[in-house]
Order: structure tokens, then sequence, then C-alpha cells
């Protein structure tokens, strides 16, 4: 049942992916702007922008130049970069791993800020550590993650010096010592919103006949927490968590501006920007498809837990 | 119900990163030392030196590349006949070591250095520099075709002689051939194809690449066969993408990088006074400008165009915009490059001379008009705030017109603007490529018609293409002098403000230094232990 539902999904993938490309291309090319002028700089001739048009197919029709970059899909290619004049594949390959690791992070460090604290807090409702927890959680909230970042490097890499200030390093410890303030940043912006729905389905769980049914079965408080508070809880903060990734996605350009890592939300800006329709077109791709898979997942986590839900 | 004490130090830590996070954004604020740089005599070889810049190069390969940042780091890869001095006033030979030039004034003889060597060992000759020559204009996408336009034919007589005839008496030659395009690189790629050499390409320069991670990344290692014995003293220099200027600074005070290139204006006087830190603003050929598309009729009137640039507050605009790292400009050219005329009478801020000039303009009440700034540009808007206040006086009721910015080059290149705000840099120190894109217009006009204001003086256009085949120095500078005379009594554009480039840089750097034209070099370069 769940490999027929994982491979209906992971078909129903194409078309969304493919729809998003869609929208995607002829959205970026209805917004005014030439990649020839960039490129060429502001003293470019016509001649030179009539050339550098024809040389890129940029003359053509845009229902053309769509049906080109579908048929260079189909056959693994997604074409070359107007202006690094490369792959956009080997470019996008390059930026994967950085973005990849900063959102699996950020999600594990997010779970390890949010699932101590939901405990103490949900273990200790209306307490005086709940109503800290609570308060301190608001106040990440309210923060804007490119503040959260500067505010880490300033703390832990100039003041106490103990990660590097940006960059993604070099070698695996280079680039998880690299990694761990951006992680920590997106953590930070997730942790209160997941904190906040496990403290809150936790005190339901424990409040639950089930649980005071364990308990008079005597049955201890960690058992109890664990086996039957996080494990009831867990679910809704699933998907919470799942849906946060997904935002996430679209939005790690903040953290990998702010801590100057080359990952793909960079590349995305920066090619929007220039008007590089191939890397924006690819990055699109990756990100849809990425999303599709965090919901996936998400959606598969769920029913693993709940055995009551059944995919279909 | 009790939880273990490992659960409730782990809440508490997570607490406190959260609770310090939102209380510490004040920490390195404030401080204040001197900036003195540390007396060094003693050169240091060795080390690698991070350079911090907002964003990547675009091509490692000069005739292909438009933007300042792949432009100057690939001047530290490939040299080219000729180079400015420090004070960009003067050429003194790089590739070449002199030049005879024929009494038609047609043909330049370029005697090349002995001993020079590519990258990979291989001897630089004269076939090297005419097969990197010829590639400038090969393509007619190509950015600088128009900068070697005027040549003919090229010739190697021998292996050490290079002779470039043009079709013309070409004045600017000498300095063209000091364009970073025209640098050198071996003849027909060493041998390899055209994508394997630029993967991995070879020049003179005192550096060569190890690796370019693209959109982040190009790392140079010194060249071992540089042709200046004992240099470079670095190692290497990592030019490193940080778009965001907080980082950048950030990362220049904990020394994980040692230039940090254009800081924010707001952060420069902060900057100047950090313990460890040189801020320097160079001088530069940029000047910023208001341009007027004088295919709309009001701008055709050059007393209308006149009464905006005399009601223009330029003070107040490097006050508001340059935190007042900048000078108040009175003519196109700026005083770091040779034909400024300090005496050029460029309109400054004077509201009832700007009030007589509307009256004395066919549109005497006013008029409505839109002024293209860039989405997201602080600067720009900021300036356009200032010029719609302060053109309300004379009665014309400007609008912003914000669009994002690819989409204000397409409409600035294309002429599809009121008011734009444009800025003029040179690649060259020869005075030929700005004024011949920044005031030269007409049918025959090579350039962008006077930056793209579709301003069309024929005296001026002349003189412009007189100084391009006068090879007297002092008779050029006469005849610059004179078109800054006319641009300031017919001026295609109101000229704000001349802007340094600022540099911050870790006072472990010694010997930094930055031309008019925004290059730099490193073989000079050294960092201090």
């Amino acid at each position: 049942m769940l490999v027929r539902y994982v491979g209906r999904r992971l078909l129903l993938m194409v078309p969304v992916a493919l729809g998003v490309t869609l929208l995607v291309f002829f959205s970026i090319h209805m917004v005014p702007g030439s990649p020839a002028y960039t490129f060429l700089g502001p003293h470019a001739s016509h001649k030179a922008v009539a050339a550098f048009n024809q040389e890129w197919g940029l003359n053509r029709s845009l229902p053309v130049q769509y049906w080109l970059f579908l048929d260079r899909l189909f056959h693994g290619n997604l074409g070359d970069s107007l202006f690094y004049q490369s792959s956009v594949t080997s470019l996008i390959a390059t930026r994967v791993p950085v973005t990849l690791s900063l959102l699996t992070g950020g999600a594990v460090l997010s779970v390890i800020i949010a699932v101590p604290l939901a405990a103490v807090a949900a273990t200790h409702p209306g307490k005086l550590i709940d109503q800290v927890i609570r308060f301190t959680s608001t106040a990440g909230l309210g923060m804007p993650s490119f503040w959260i970042g500067t505010t880490l490097i300033i703390l832990l890499g100039l003041v106490f010096p103990l990660f590097p200030v940006g960059g993604y390093g070099n070698g695996l410890w280079g680039h998880v010592d690299s990694m761990f303030l951006p992680c920590l940043t997106i953590a930070i912006s997730i942790a209160p919103t997941l904190l906040r729905s496990l403290r809150t389905s936790l005190i339901d769980a424990l409040g639950s006949d089930y649980v005071a049914f364990a308990r008079a079965k005597g049955v201890g408080a960690r058992a109890v927490l664990y086996r039957y508070g996080f494990r009831n809880a867990t679910i809704s903060a699933v998907s919470v968590l799942g849906i946060n990734i997904g935002f996430l996605v679209g939005g790690t350009v903040v953290i990998e501006n702010v801590f100057a890592l080359p990952g793909l939300g960079q590349l995305m800006i920066t090619s929007i920007l220039d008007r590089d329709f191939p890397i924006v077109q690819g990055i699109t791709l990756i990100f849809s498809v990425i999303v599709i898979l965090v919901y996936l997942l998400t959606d598969v986590a769920y029913a693993l837990l709940d055995p009551r839900v059944r995919l279909g | 119900m009790r939880i273990n004490r490992s659960t409730i130090a782990l809440a508490s830590v997570a607490v406190v990163v959260l609770a310090t996070t939102a209380t510490a954004g004040a920490v390195g604020d404030g401080q204040a030392a001197s900036s003195a740089k540390s007396a060094h005599s003693t050169i240091q070889r060795g080390g690698t030196l991070v350079f911090d810049r907002g964003s990547d190069i675009i091509s490692l390969d000069p005739t292909q590349v438009a933007d300042n940042e792949s432009i100057w780091a690939d001047e530290c890869l490939y040299e080219p006949l000729y180079k400015a001095t420090q004070n960009g006033k003067e050429l003194v030979p790089d590739m070449a070591t002199s030049y005879s030039l024929s009494a038609n004034k047609l043909s330049w003889t370029f005697n090349l250095r002995h001993g020079v060597k590519f990258s990979n060992g291989q001897v630089m000759t004269s076939a090297d520099v005419k097969f990197s020559i010829n590639r400038v204009g090969a393509k007619a996408s190509n950015p600088w075709t128009f900068i070697n336009a005027d040549i003919a034919s090229i010739t190697t007589p021998s292996k050490y002689q290079v002779v470039i005839t043009t079709k013309t008496p070409w004045a600017p030659l000498q300095a063209d051939m000091a364009l970073f395009a025209n640098g050198v690189i071996p003849d027909n790629y060493a041998g390899e194809t055209s994508s394997v050499f630029w993967a991995h390409p070879i020049g003179t320069g005192p550096f060569m690449v190890k690796q370019w991670i693209k959109g982040n990344e190009l790392e140079l290692v010194k060249n071992p066969y540089y042709w200046q014995k004992g240099k470079p003293y670095l190692d290497g220099v990592n030019f490193v993408s940080v778009p965001d200027d907080n980082t950048r600074l950030l990362q220049l005070e904990s020394g994980s990088a040692q230039i940090d290139e254009f800081p924010a204006w707001s952060q420069v006087s902060e900057l100047s006074s950090k313990p460890g830190i040189t801020m320097t603003l160079f001088p530069s050929s940029w000047t910023q400008f208001l341009g007027f598309n004088e295919q709309i009729k009001y701008f055709k009137d050059v007393h209308v165009r006149l009464a905006i640039s005399y009601a223009i507050d330029r003070a107040a605009i490097i006050k508001a915009v340059l935190f007042g790292h900048g000078t108040v400009a009175n003519s196109q050219v700026t005083p770091a490059l040779w034909d400024y005329d300090s005496s050029t009478p460029g309109a400054q801020y004077n509201l009832s001379k700007a009030k007589k000039m509307m009256a004395l303009s066919a549109y005497p009440k006013g008029f409505s008009t839109k002024l293209l700034v860039g989405s997201g540009n602080q600067n720009e808007l900021t300036m356009g705030q200032i010029v719609q206040s302060e053109l309300a006086p004379l009665g014309i009721k400007v609008t912003l017109q914000e669009v994002n910015g690819a989409q204000e080059t397409t409409l600035q290149d294309e002429s599809e603007f009121q008011m734009s705000f444009l800025y003029d840099t040179t690649d060259i120190i020869d005075p030929d490529e700005l004024m011949t894109f920044a005031a030269a217009g007409g049918a025959g006009a090579q350039g962008t018609h006077a930056e793209f204001t579709n301003y069309d003086n024929t005296e001026v256009n002349t003189l412009i293409n007189q100084a391009e085949h006068v090879l007297s120095m002092s008779a050029r500078k006469a005849i610059y002098d004179k078109v800054q005379l006319i641009l300031a009594e017919d001026p295609p554009m109101a000229y704000l403000f001349y802007q340094p480039f600022a540099y911050a840089y870790s006072n472990k750097v010694h010997n930094f230094f930055v031309y008019p034209t925004g290059n730099y070099h490193f073989e000079n370069v050294w960092l201090s232990k």
C-alpha cells in the first residue's frame, strides 16, 4: 500500500514540477529586462545585443524557447548559463549539497532545541519555566532570520570566535564547522513554531485518558512522556516541521546571503537579477522537487506514526 | 511528573541560545581606536590574501567580461602591452618595453619584453600578442569590439616585435593597448581547444588559477614563471563572493578576510576608526549624474536641463547617499583623470539661477515627468526623493518610476526613460572611451549617444572625433577642455558627484592600491604576519 502510494506521488511529481517550470518560465520572461545588457555592460551596441540574443536563441518566440528547454530536460540537460557559459547542471550540482545540508542541519537542530523545551514546558504547564520557554520562543518567532544570523556571527564568530564568520569551509570538518551557525539560525526560526505545536500536543496527550490509565497501571513518568506523550504529540509536530521546511526551501537565500554560503538560493537570486533564464529554470525545478519530496516524506512519516492514517 | 536533569540542562541551553540571540545585537558597536597602519619596512613573503567582494566573476576570458569583478580579477592573470601609472595619468610598459610610430602616424611598432613566460613555462612572443588582440573583436557580441575598432591589421615582423596599423592616426592606441581585454594569452590557446583553455587559462600575470568555484570563489596561486623576479610576494589571492555588506565587514574584523571591497557607505566612518583596519577612499573615474532623455520634448530645451542642473543640491545628495564621502561634480570628467578641467563652470546648486533658467525655457510653468529608479536601490530612491522635492519649486512634478535592476538597465540602454540616474567610469586612462560614450551623439556616433540621452551637439561630436586623431597630448587636452566647457553650458545631464572607490582592509595588507580606473594589481602586495 505504502509503496503504491509513494510511487503514485512520485509520478504525480512530474506534472507538478513541469507546471512550476512552465509558470516560472513565462513569468520571468514577462518581467522586462534583457540578459544581454547585463552581460555586455552599459556600452553594448545594438549590434552586439542582437548578436548575443541570436547566439543564445533569445530572439526566438517564448513557446519555442520553452519547447527547447523541455527537449533538453528530457535528455537530462538543463542547458547552459548565459553568464557563466557553462552547464546549468554542473553549476547546480555544486550548490545542492550546501542547500540540502543547510535544510537538514536546520531541521535536526530545530528538533534538538524544540523537543526538550517542549517536554519541560508541557510537564510544567503554567509554571515559571513554562512561561520563560513560551516567552523566549515567541521572541524567537518575531526575529527575522537575517538578524538572528548576523547576531550569531557577532556573538559566536567574533566576540567568542568559536565558528567561522561565513563561508562553506574546506573538507568535511570545515563544512560542518561552517554550517553550524547557519543551521542554528534556521533552527531558531523554526523551533518556536515546532515547540509550541509540540507543547500543546504534549499537554493534550499527557492529559488524555490513556495516559491516566498508563499512570494508574504504574508506568513511570519518563516512559509515559516518551512512549505515550511524545509518540502522539509528534504526529502534529511532523506536519508542522514538514510545512516549515517546505517554506524554508524558498527562504534559504536569506541565510545563504548572510553567511556567504554558495547554495541554490543565492545562485537563484543572482540569476533572477541577471536574467540568467536557464539557471532560474533549473533551480526552480530542483526546488519544486525538494518541496514535493519533503511533503511526501511528511505524509509518509505521518502515516508511520499514526496507525489510524491510511495512505491511498 | 519529573524530568531528568539532562533534559532540563539541554532545555536550559536552548533557552540561553534563544535569549542571548535576542539580546546580543549591540555587540561590537562603539569601538573607537586608532586605525594607524603598522609600520613594516621589511617585505614578508607568503600567505594567501582573502579578498571579499559583493559578487563573483562571470568569466576568466578577458574579452568576454563587462563586470568589474571579472575585469579586476582577470588582471591578475593576463597582462597587456602597457599599464597605467598609479596616478592614472600616464602609461608605462608592461608586456612591451617601447614603441615607435611611423611617419604617417598609422603604424605602431611595439617592442616586446624578452624573457616573459606564461604560467605554463612557455615563452611569450609576438604571435601570442597578435592572437590575443585579434580575439577582442572576433565576434560581434564581444563587449570590447569597439576598443580595437580602428585597428586595420596586426603583423609580427619578428619574435619580439608587433606592428599594429590603424585605419586613421589613432591617438588612444597606446591606452587601448593597456586595456585588460588586450591582455596576452598564448597563441591558439597553447594548442588546446578554447573550452579546455578557459577551464585553466594561462597568462603572464603574477597569478594563475588554482580553482574557480563558480558563483562563489576564485582561488589564484602565484605564477612560478612570473617575469618580475622575486614577485609576487603572496602565495595566493582568493576572491570570495560575499554579497552581504555586514558579513564582509564581520569577516574583515574577524580576520577571515583581509580586504572588503566596497563596504556600505554607512560603514565607512565607523571602519576608519576600527583598530587593525585601514579604510581608504581611492580617487576614481566615477561620475554620477542625472541623465535627461532628449527624445522627450521638455529635455530638448537647454534651459530646462540647466534649470534642473542648478536646482539640485549636490552636497545634500552626497550627505544622504555617500554619508559625505564624495565630492561635488563640475564636469563629466573626474579630477583623477588627466583631461579634467577644474575651471569647467559646471552647474552648481543655485535656486535663483534655476528659476531664471526655467523662466527662459519654453515651459516656464513646469511640467510633469518621470524619473527612473531601481527598486531596492536605496541610493537611487534617496536621490530620487531629493530630486523630486528640489524640482518642485520649478513647477516640475517628478514621479519616481521604480523598476528592477535588469529592467532599469534595459530601459536605459534602449533610451526608454525620461530622466534616469547614470554613472560613468573609464576602463582606459585615455579620455576617448569616456567622452565617446558620455558625450558623443548623432547618427555616426560609435558609442551610446551620450549615455542614452540622445544628446547631439555637432561641435562636441566634431571635437571628440578630432581628439581621436590628434597625437599631441597638449592639443588633445585643449580639445577636451573645450568639450567640458560646452558640456557645462549645454549639458546632456546634471553632473552630481564624484564617487571614490571605498576599500577597507587589514593593517596586515601592504602596498594595496586601487587605480582611478578601479583595477588593482597584486604583484607588490604583501601580508605581514
